[in-house]
């Protein structure tokens, strides 16, 4: 649902045809047991992805804090885990955990605008992230928690076919709701919000409750995208929830184009895939040349400054 | 706890103070006279020790002329990053800005990272008074501690001075105030905006050649720039003087934090005032100085 004008934004014939070519390269090159565990890895970040869309995209919030409620989604789902809780039950859980501590980093928006709710986003990530690492009989801190593998019932997903399988079905449904959320009258109130508060407001739209309501439908999904990506990575520690995740939710949302949804899935794409990318390049190179990661961190850095240049709308973006 | 402690701590708290002092200086700067949100200040503050040190270390120079010349190397590349990128995202969208910034920064920091003499060890700025102490009263005092706070205060009144008494100083804050009937009074808006991202890109260098000798240098230590928001917004994210102060104000508080309460809390402290004061004062403590600088 296209989030600028209305107006249904389907992603073209030639861009599926392109996924699916390159769907069908990564199975050939990387085997198809890598190629699952990717895609897994691509529908998790595009659900953390639709919840940035939410909150940036639709309603025109800076929000510097999505990778602390994913860390919230991840921690609870991994703690609930390790006591042998079923998914059925933790998953609805994790979510919650994430919409909480969305309606919680809101809460200043009603009394702040613009860059300094930004900042304040930015300070209750900084202060969850140093929760993660404080309170060491739930999360044993630095260390990290070890996470075992997704179990729904008797059923456990340990391989990638299930994995990605779950994943999809999980990011299918997180997709179906922000669509209807996006074309019904919240959504509509949303885009009114991020094109112009006072005009919103006196249109009869009550702009807190719309600012609350993205917030805490957008930590509901990126709780669900850190608990599922808690399993896929099978170990979570706090400096993995740190501002640089939300700076790379963000920038998801951001190469994707925010004001669509099908942003989260190109910027998903992306993301995965580009570290993949520099990783197999660096390892062509002669040893000790130059540091993968930092090549991979430059890169990253050049591509959104290319794309904020030449297509501010992003990927998926019309312009 | 005794008076001695404190008077050492405290001073060791105003010395960090004034390096987060100096970064919110340089990110106000460029945000009240371009309107852009700089999330790259603590790359630039990095890109400045390195280079610094890359000046005196391999280069051979003396200490004075590589501070001087990698200062001034940052403050051109400030101005060209401005010319060639930044000049192309003025106005209000702070998204578009903030990723931009925090793409060049991750540009910088991942170059860095990826030359393996500069990533692999942690470097020291050797200097002559490094290790050296001052005793006064029964108080032993870091000579580095007392030389970043002796040259924050040149500093900040060289830029008083370029402010009040210069025509650019004046220019730029015309620019600030209302860039619109600057540019009505023959000011350059745009000559402004690059002088503006070159004051802030040598600061930041200024800042981290100070907190050098306090920390090693290596590619995260930009990452202090992350306590010079708390600073700035404490301030009232506009005024000059209200971001120097609100930076040694967390400096002071984070290190007394340190002192007396539990762990850990030292590094949420200046969020957590942060917060407070957005909520309780939207303003900025330094509302009644706005206009200023």
């Amino acid at each position: 649902m296209d989030g600028a004008h209305g107006s249904p934004s389907r992603p073209g014939f030639a861009a599926w045809a392109v996924i699916m070519a390159l769907a069908a390269l990564a199975v050939w090159v990387l085997g198809v047991d890598y190629a699952l565990a990717q895609a897994a890895f691509v529908a998790t970040w595009a659900i953390a992805g639709l919840g940035v869309v939410l909150v940036v995209g639709q309603c025109g919030q800076v929000s510097l804090g999505q990778g602390a409620l994913l860390g919230l989604g991840a921690y609870a789902q991994a703690v609930f885990a390790l006591r042998g809780v079923p998914a059925q039950l933790s998953l609805p859980l994790a979510i919650a955990l994430g919409a909480g501590g969305g309606w919680l980093a809101s809460l200043p928006a009603r009394r702040l605008g613009g860059l300094y709710f930004a900042m304040s986003t930015l300070a209750f990530a900084l202060v969850v992230e140093e929760a993660l690492v404080r309170w060491e009989s739930l999360t044993r801190g630095a260390a990290g928690l070890a996470v075992p593998p997704l179990a729904l019932g008797g059923w456990v997903a340990e391989t990638p076919l299930a994995q990605a399988l779950v994943a999809c079905v999980a990011l299918a449904l997180a997709w179906l709701a922000c669509r209807r959320w996006a074309a019904s009258r919240l959504g509509r109130a949303w885009r009114a919000v991020r094109e112009d508060e006072i005009a919103a407001a006196a249109a009869g739209i009550d702009v807190a409750r719309a600012k609350t309501l993205a917030f805490v439908l957008g930590g509901g999904l990126s709780g669900l995208g850190g608990a599922l990506y808690a399993h896929w990575i099978g170990f979570v520690s706090p400096e993995q929830f740190g501002l640089m995740l939300s700076f790379e939710l963000l920038m998801l949302a951001f190469i994707g184009g925010a004001r669509h949804l099908s942003g989260a899935l190109w910027g998903a794409l992306v993301v995965v895939a580009l570290p993949q990318g520099v990783s197999l390049a660096v390892e062509r190179l002669p040893p000790g040349l130059a540091g993968a990661a930092g090549i991979e961190m430059a890169l990253f850095g050049a591509v959104l400054v290319i794309l904020v240049l030449l297509r501010p709308g992003g990927l998926a973006g019309s312009r | 706890m005794t008076t001695v402690t404190l008077i050492q701590v405290f001073a060791s708290g105003v010395a960090t103070g004034c390096v987060y002092g100096l970064v919110a200086l340089s990110f106000v700067l460029i945000y009240k006279a371009t309107g852009a949100v700089s999330f790259m200040q603590g790359e630039l503050l990095m890109l400045g020790a390195f280079v610094v040190l890359a000046l005196h270390e391999a280069a051979g120079l003396p200490l004075g002329a590589a501070v001087t010349l990698g200062v001034a190397a940052l403050a051109a590349c400030g101005a060209l990053l401005e010319r060639t990128v930044l000049r192309r995202t003025l106005g209000p969208a702070h998204l578009t800005a903030l990723l931009l910034t925090f793409g060049l920064g991750m540009v910088m920091r991942g170059t860095v990272g990826a030359v393996p003499a500069a990533s692999h060890a942690m470097h020291r700025l050797p200097l002559p008074f490094a290790g050296a102490s001052v005793r006064l009263g029964g108080a032993t005092l870091a000579a580095e501690h007392l030389v970043v706070i002796a040259a924050t205060a040149l500093l900040a009144g060289a830029l008083t001075l370029f402010f009040r008494r210069t025509r650019a100083g004046l220019a730029l804050r015309a620019c600030s105030e209302n860039a619109g009937v600057a540019a009505l009074m023959g000011v350059s808006v745009a000559g402004m905006h690059t002088l503006a991202w070159a004051l802030g890109a040598g600061l930041a260098a200024v800042a981290g050649v100070l907190l050098a000798p306090v920390t090693f240098i290596h590619p995260n230590m930009g990452l202090v720039a992350l306590k010079a928001f708390p600073a700035a917004v404490l301030g009232g994210m506009t005024s000059l003087p209200g971001a120097l102060a609100g930076g040694v104000f967390i400096g002071v508080v984070e290190a007394l934090a340190g002192l007396a309460l539990p762990e850990g809390m030292k590094d949420v402290v200046p969020y957590l005032l942060m917060l407070a004061v957005l909520l309780l004062f939207p303003g900025g403590f330094a509302a009644g100085l706005r206009g200023r600088p």
